[in-house]
């Protein structure tokens, strides 16, 4: 079993073009253990691409305050292929595109980095573990031999990056919006591989806008995140609740300076 | 200089011309390029000073049996259709029977310049490269001391590639200057590729050329891997002269490590003629690159592409010009080139530039070029997964050279190519 603690984390982002730094998230505080889904919820801009690029390692993100621990191991100074190899995973809400590096090697090359030089993975083990994963993706073979993301579509990138998120099999998954821009077939699929990870050695953290998602992958725990903090943690109830009410409510009970969009 | 110098001199490169048992007519060119070399400029590279480099330090000829010979070092090709010389001997020449008895001729230089000497004094630096080209066409002609003559007669079609392997001998001290002629008369057609490397640690000049003359309608595919060692001072010229409706395509890695100057052109002389250029090239360490890769269009309807892409490491320095000459009268001329420049770290110097000299209204020319960091987006995302940060780069890079390799059509050139600039890397990085 594993553990991903966030204690405290404050982060500051620089904006290298105005020379300014701004402080995003103000004392984050959350557990996950292997064996369960948490999802994140909140308005536009509160922080939720920031906890997972931080947790990542992204350079532009500042930790100022608090940790974070890896099995209760600061991870906070270890760059970002290492803390991939510990068993991070980030399915990224903008992939990047990598022109002249397939897929298939690219895979290749990534679950080479987490095993030793002398157990590298077999080509045969390899096809066979793309193959079963491609057919439950509903990915064509061609897919694999195309540059990396390069042309895809939207709908395409969110499925290649779960792909790799099962090629991988990391410890933990911070899923950035695999749900935008699927349309309703594709979230079934996706959700269909997210599901196929969930045992007692995959724990995922899930962000996303809509309960529906979550109608397909049912979270254990549901976090609401608001103004750089998480404000409410709950059950799956929580989301359908949130999806009822908006976030205007919580807002007001907790008494939280934060603006939404939908105010201004 | 003194006359009892300039005399002694002559008297030198006399003697070990008549040692090498040349005939008069070809001493005569070295003694005439002697003469006047001191007279010429050095080549012109636009944006690239390399004023303190001594390429003409060591203004001798002399005659020596490489030392290497004994060992076997790989320097042997398995091609059906090969030459290889070590320093300025030639170890292995292969050239099946059927084409010996069409007329190809594949030998060395010197026993060229004896056997063939009415091809040789046609070809030989009078069209495609002469002396009074600049400084250093007149220094390699004075004091050439190695080459590779390759002739292909009328409508004689050479389906395999031939090889050639130039090892340069840098365990003594003694420049390589070594001459490439490839002429393929009309109708022919024929793969040439070519690897350059270093053995041996002093320092040393290369000055390198190839010249190819194409007569109208031939075909020649010319590549090279040059891998010239961290001690030599590299000018390598190459230079095409395409007749009509004949094509010169070049598939070329700059793969040298240490300071090279790369002079490239085709002059499409002919209606119809036609080249494709495509070079690769990686500085690293504190290594300074500059290249110039030209297409002069003089015939209607000539078409010249160039494709340059290079990755500069570390502290190092590259320049690309792209060079478009377009003489009027060549109506109807095409003429597109791209290059681009991937850096790799925020202390290294790079620049593209295209220049085109338009003398011609009915053309179609264009251009792009670019210079730009190697981007974090991507390298982030890639050590999201795992991979080193040193991998990561290394992906991007052959990602960003991908344009260029995928277009080389010889299998076994890329395979080579793509080798080679994974041994630069990791030794750069
Ligand atoms: N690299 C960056 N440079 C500058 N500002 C940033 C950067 N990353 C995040 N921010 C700012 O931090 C705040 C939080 O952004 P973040 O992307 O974490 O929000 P989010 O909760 O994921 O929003 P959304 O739901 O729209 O994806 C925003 O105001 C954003 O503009
Ligand atoms: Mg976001």
């Amino acid at each position: 079993m594993a553990k991903l603690e966030v204690i405290d984390l404050h982060v500051e982002v620089t904006d290298e073009e105005k020379q300014t730094s701004k402080e995003i998230l103000k004392g984050v505080d959350l557990t996950m253990n292997t064996g369960e889904i948490h999802a994140i919820m909140g308005p536009n801009g509160t922080g939720k691409s920031t906890l997972s690029e931080t947790i990542m390692g992204r350079s532009a993100y500042h930790v100022t305050q608090g940790d974070i621990l890896l099995n209760g191991e600061s991870i906070v100074e270890m760059p970002v292929d290492e803390r991939a190899r510990k068993g991070l995973f980030l399915g990224m809400q903008y992939p990047a595109e990598i022109q002249g590096v397939t897929n298939a090697e690219f895979l290749r090359a990534a679950i080479n980095a987490r095993r030793p030089e002398d157990n590298q993975i077999s080509v045969m083990d390899f096809l066979k573990e793309l193959d079963k994963n491609l057919g439950i993706l509903d990915m064509s073979e061609s897919m694999t031999e195309r540059y990396l993301n390069e042309g895809f579509s939207g709908g395409e990138k969110k499925r290649n990056e779960i792909l790799q998120l099962m090629m991988i099999k990391p410890s933990f998954a911070l899923l950035d919006e695999i749900d935008s821009g699927l349309d309703i077939d594709a979230l079934q699929v996706v959700s269909k591989g997210v599901n196929s990870m969930r045992g007692d050695n995959f724990g995922s953290l899930i962000i996303t806008h809509y309960q529906r998602l979550l109608n397909y992958i049912v979270p254990d725990v549901v976090h609401v995140m608001m103004g750089g903090r998480i404000v409410k943690t709950g059950d799956a109830s929580l989301a359908k609740e949130l999806e009822k009410e908006g976030y205007a409510g919580l807002r007001d009970e907790y008494d939280l300076d934060v603006a939404l969009v939908d105010e201004n | 200089m003194d006359l009892v110098k300039d005399q002694i001199e002559t008297d030198e490169l006399v003697n070990a011309a008549k040692l090498n048992g040349e005939p008069s007519w070809f001493v005569n060119m070295r003694l005439h390029a002697a003469k006047q070399m001191n007279d010429l400029k050095m080549p012109l590279v636009q944006r690239f000073d390399y004023r303190d480099w001594r390429y003409t330090a060591d203004a001798k000829l002399q005659w020596e049996t490489s030392s290497l010979l004994n060992e076997d070092m790989g320097q042997k090709s398995d091609s059906d259709i090969s030459i290889v010389q070590v320093g300025q001997t030639t170890v292995q020449v292969k050239l099946p029977a059927d084409l010996q008895q069409k007329g190809v001729i594949l030998t060395d230089i010197f026993s060229a310049i004896k056997n063939y000497p009415d091809l040789v004094q046609k070809y030989l630096m009078t069209k495609a490269i002469t002396a009074e080209d600049n400084r250093l066409a007149s220094y390699h002609l004075a004091y050439l001391n190695s080459g590779i003559f390759l002739y292909i007669p009328e409508n004689v079609v050479i389906k395999e590639p031939i090889e050639a392997k130039l090892v340069q001998d840098s365990t003594k001290t003694n420049p390589f200057i070594s001459h490439v002629l490839i002429v393929a008369e009309a109708g022919s057609e024929v793969a040439f590729t070519q690897h350059l490397t270093t053995q041996g640690e002093k320092q040393n000049e290369a000055n390198c050329m190839v010249e190819i003359l194409a007569a109208q309608d031939s075909q020649v595919k010319f590549s090279s891997v040059d891998e010239l060692g961290a001690n030599t001072l590299a000018y390598l010229e190459r230079r095409a002269y395409v007749e009509r409706n004949a094509t010169v395509d070049w598939a070329m890695g700059i793969l040298n490590e240490g300071n090279t100057i790369g002079d490239f052109n085709a002059n499409l002389i002919g209606d119809g003629a036609q080249t494709d250029a495509k070079v690769i090239a990686i500085s690293s360490h504190s290594q300074r690159l500059g290249i110039n890769t030209g297409v002069t269009n003089r015939g209607k309807h000539s078409v010249g592409n160039i494709l340059q892409r290079g990755v500069i490491l570390e502290k190092s320095e590259l320049v690309f010009n792209g060079i478009g000459n377009i003489i009027h009268g060549a109506s109807g001329a095409k003429a597109e080139q791209e290059n681009r420049i991937l850096m790799m770290s925020s202390e290294a110097h790079g620049n593209a530039n295209p220049i085109l000299l338009i003398d011609e209204n009915d053309v179609l020319a264009g251009h792009a070029a670019s210079v730009g960091q190697v981007d974090q987006q991507q390298l982030y995302y890639l050590m999201s997964r795992g991979i080193d940060c040193e991998t990561a780069e290394r992906l991007v890079i052959r990602g960003f050279l991908g344009a260029v390799l995928s277009a080389i059509p010889a299998k076994a050139v890329r395979q080579q190519l793509i080798g080679t600039i994974e041994r630069k890397l990791e030794n750069g990085q």
